[in-house]
């Protein structure tokens, strides 16, 4: 049960790490491509600046849960260093369940009717002329927020994971 | 005190305790005071409406271009650090110096300024500063506590020295809340401020800090100290070496500053052309074969002269000529940048820079959604008002309050980093200073000089920890509190002539903008 619920973890974990790479990849990219049009050609399209803006968007939402399946989010250890070895799995079980799960439970909660609004008008870029497909942007909002409480738990339940 | 300043004082008091735990402080930031409305809503002192506009505030995080260039700009420190830049301008320093403890001092201090403008992360260039640059100043004689000292200090010059990803941040809220304020405060059409402002105010500051950092190890070391049984390095150095490994960084950074500067470039795309510079210079530096690092190095001189293009083409615009020379540099930097992405990825560095980056974004942008949660329950239980009622009553005036949101900032640097403080300050403190007359970039850059000297000041601040837990244990804590104290003192007096003159943030800005 226990391994089977981790391996659901691991293939979520898996879809983020692909998505936020290759967003990151294609920012980089995009913003290269605008440099060389805007300084060579004096020209822009608001598509390529919409598509630097949706990499952005997918890969800061994502890299949430991809910096916390991995240990990495910033914790001020001057006192619980001093604390003894228990304290902070059970500190960790608390913040998941009193923290991280109402706030990106909240997340996708709050986040569902405009969503489902955006799903149905299959909702594009602001800008007239501008590159469709925003609302799978938006689509990222709460799959981030799922992953995060899934590798929250994922981190606690599986004996491996780094805490760091 | 009422209810609501009740909810508000407890919040805060949680907040610090959740923070304090040891869990992850951005859970802490966003949980604690989503417990705190529900409490509040059981009690009917918070309308749990305000809630639902969470998510629509973490999209406006998403889609803020402004932000765009924090990762661009992580990825290109990423880069540069794991080209292994760093080393080898130490080690070419070390010999071009002859092993002199003064010389070697200087060095570290010169070249800690180079590195700290490219990657500006606190933790990650002090640990790689002591790790590559502590044996050899020790080894050149400098006293271990003045090493600790200069390493801790020239680590935390990234915070201020452009380009730097706090000043973005920096830039990103100071703007947003001087804008507000002054509408508020009746001024309808404020000068806006710019990421490109405060890049230019915090570079003079900066520079004086490296020259205060820079005279008194000159005045304490004497060029000729060595210990007895160090070796004397052999002299010969070639010019072409020195170039060869300070030259890339410098162009680097010098081309990203410049070009936004000058206004050629926003912000997102100088933090673009930083990106792929630096992979670049990696790709070069990569010990690939010729062909293929003359190909990369054709693509920098097209880079450049696709530069040199953008600034003569508003005279002459629009001809073929001038397009097919575009077309064909342009060709030559893409098959230049995938030569470089290519070879970087057969040597599995760009997966783990990739990976790398991710993660540090993260961590930025894990801190920034969580306050965002914070500032709306804050404003929810108006906050705001009870902020603005406190600073009147400090007496002083404007420079009572100004030094009261500085002394918060400085305590709270002891237990949280920048990226924190930024993004629960400025919304919740600054709105009553920010409405007034000061100078919101002298503001935001006296902010960051605030922030870089807290982090440097024993026993709690950030870089010293970061430094124990790379330096040998033969370096005592004690050590590096006295190594650290009077660069603690040249922050003060570098803070001191801020406050004496403004001018230092405010000229350059406003020679370069014209504001």
């Amino acid at each position: 049960m226990r391994a089977g619920f981790l391996a659901i973890c691991k293939g979520l974990d898996r879809v983020v790490s692909v998505l936020c790479g290759a967003a990151c990849v294609v920012l980089a990219a995009s913003v290269l491509a605008i440099v060389i049009l805007r300084f060579g050609f004096d020209t822009g399209n608001i598509k390529l600046q919409n598509l630097a803006e949706y990499a952005f968007a997918v890969l800061m939402i994502l890299s949430l849960p991809y910096c916390l399946s991995r240990g990495g989010h910033v914790r001020v250890e001057v006192l619980s260093d001093t604390l003894p070895q228990g304290y902070g799995r059970i500190a960790d079980w608390i913040a998941l369940v009193i923290f991280l799960i109402p706030v990106f439970g909240l997340m996708v909660y709050a986040w569902w009717p405009d969503l489902i609004y955006s799903w149905s008008i299959l909702e594009g870029a602001v800008e007239t002329g501008g590159l469709a497909g925003l609302f799978l942007v938006k689509t990222m909002l709460p799959l981030s927020a799922l992953a995060m409480i899934l590798s929250g738990l994922a981190v606690l339940l599986d004996p491996k994971a780094p805490r760091r | 005190m009422t209810a609501h300043e009740w909810y508000l004082a407890g919040m805060m008091l949680a907040l610090f305790a959740g923070i304090l735990s040891g869990v992850p402080v951005m859970l802490a930031i966003a949980g604690v005071p989503l417990l705190a409305a529900l409490v509040g809503s059981l009690f009917g002192a918070f309308d749990l409406g305000f809630l639902n506009f969470f998510p629509a505030r973490v999209f406006g995080v998403m889609s803020n271009p402004l932000l765009i260039a924090v990762p661009l700009f992580v990825l290109m420190g990423v880069l540069l650090e794991k080209s292994r830049l760093a080393e080898n301008m130490l080690d070419v320093l070390g010999r071009m110096l002859g092993g002199s403890s003064r010389g070697m001092a200087l060095s570290v201090l010169a070249f800690s300024a180079i590195i700290a403008a490219s990657t500006g992360i606190v933790g990650a260039t002090v640990v790689m500063l002591v790790l590559i640059s502590l044996p050899s100043m020790l080894e050149a004689g400098v006293p271990k506590r003045l090493a600790a000292g200069t390493i801790c200090a020239s680590g935390t010059l990234g915070q201020i020295i452009p380009p730097s990803i706090l000043l973005v941040l920096l830039g990103d809220q100071i703007g947003n809340t001087y804008l507000e304020a002054q509408q508020r405060a009746g001024n309808f059409a404020p000068d806006p401020v710019s990421i490109g402002d405060l890049f230019a105010g915090a570079l003079l500051p900066g520079l004086v800090l490296v020259g205060l950092y820079g005279i008194y190890l000159f005045l304490r070391l004497r060029p000729s100290r060595r210990l007895p049984g160090a070796h004397r390095p052999p002299a010969a150095i070639r010019t072409g070496e020195v170039l060869a490994s300070f030259l890339p960084p410098l162009l680097l950074i010098l081309s990203v500053l410049g070009s936004i500067l000058m206004g050629v470039a926003t912000t997102t795309e100088a933090a673009g052309l930083g990106a792929v510079g630096a992979l670049m210079l990696a790709g070069y530096r990569s010990g690939a074969a010729g062909a293929l690092r003359g190909l990369v190095l054709l693509a920098v001189m097209a880079a450049f002269a696709l530069m040199l293009l953008r600034l003569v083409s508003d005279a002459q615009n629009e001809s073929t000529a001038m397009h097919l020379l575009a077309t064909f540099l342009a060709a030559l930097m893409v098959l230049g940048v995938a030569a470089a992405a290519y070879r970087l990825w057969q040597a599995n560095l760009i997966q783990s820079a990739i990976g790398d980056t991710i993660r540090i974004s993260g961590m930025v942008f894990g801190i920034v959604v969580a306050a965002s949660m914070l500032a709306l329950v804050f404003r929810g239980f108006g906050g705001e008002e009870l902020v603005a009622e406190i600073m009147e009553a400090i007496p002083g005036g404007e420079w009572g309050a100004l030094a009261a949101v500085m002394a918060v900032v400085f305590l709270l640097g002891f237990i949280l980093e920048a990226v924190e403080i930024i993004y629960i300050v400025v919304p919740l403190l600054g709105p009553p200073l920010l409405g007034g007359d000061i100078s919101p970039v002298w503001f935001g850059v006296m902010l960051a000089m605030n922030l870089q000297t807290s982090f440097l000041t024993p026993p709690f601040g950030f870089a010293l920890f970061y430094f124990r837990s790379t330096a040998p244990r033969d370096i005592t804590t004690i050590d590096i509190y006295l190594g650290v104290a009077p660069f603690v003192v040249l922050q003060l007096i570098g803070l001191a002539l801020l406050i004496a003159f403004p001018a230092l943030a405010t000229w350059l800005p406003g020679l370069v903008f014209g504001n």
